[in-house]
């Protein structure tokens, strides 16, 4: 599957339809889904964000994997920003210390099962794996 | 299904669908309104992300002299998000 997303937020109606098309069309169990579509929504939101000096589209592609799901996304004529280096997050921190920031790329982290970053000819590219243990 | 936000007879504010980058604004709103203890029912919340997340934060941390929020119904995928999230260790949280 691949979706050629506009870098809006209200694209994430699409990314939600089309993920669970394809969780049926090959038949995925959809206990996975929504790791998947937590997953698939920050990286997106982050390229969103973060990524403001291009207004290219993001392409979205997922394939099947052994039992589970690859998702990659790929940001085109943006600088080089590795989500997987993340600053930590202290779970143990009391309410009065904590902030939202650095959640969603933390949260991914703990719940795919692989996540990769490469970065060629100012093109960003998340890859992660769901489903394989 | 679409995310919607209101409150119920028993005075608690209503979650619905998923709670998402998207729909996180409306969320707030809704949230900015509750004084005193605030009870958020999630019976029908089928989704939340960090974005989310960041709302029942920034609500708990305004509220947390009188007591913060308390969250009930909450399915075991999303109470999987809390405790990935160490928010199971910020506010009561009662399962679905």
């Amino acid at each position: 599957m691949r979706l050629e997303l506009k870098r809006e937020l209200s694209e994430l109606q699409s990314i939600v339809a089309a993920t669970a098309a394809f969780f049926a069309e090959h038949g995925i169990d959809t206990g996975l889904r929504n790791v998947v579509d937590l997953a698939t929504e920050e990286l997106f939101v982050n390229m969103v964000l973060h990524n403001t000096e291009t207004t290219a589209d993001i392409l979205l592609e997922m394939r099947p994997l052994g039992a589970g799901v690859e998702v990659s996304l790929t940001d085109f004529d943006v600088d080089r920003f590795d989500p997987t280096r993340f600053q930590p997050v202290d779970i143990d921190a009391p309410a009065e210390e904590r902030t939202p920031g650095g959640l969603g790329l933390f949260l991914v982290s703990k719940m795919v099962d692989a996540m990769t970053y490469q970065y060629k000819e100012r093109q960003s590219k998340m890859t992660f794996q769901v489903g394989q243990g | 299904m679409m995310f919607s936000v209101d409150q119920n007879d028993s005075g608690a504010v209503r979650l619905s669908g998923r709670l998402d980058a998207a729909s996180a604004r409306e969320a707030e709103r809704v949230l900015d309104e509750a004084a005193g203890e605030c009870v958020i029912d999630m019976t029908e919340l089928e989704y939340i992300s960090s974005a989310g997340l960041g709302v029942l934060l920034r609500t708990h941390k305004r509220l947390l002299s009188d007591g913060g929020i308390r969250l009930v119904g909450v399915s075991p995928h999303i109470r999987d998000i809390f405790k990935y999230s160490g928010f199971d260790k910020l506010f009561p949280i009662e399962a679905a």
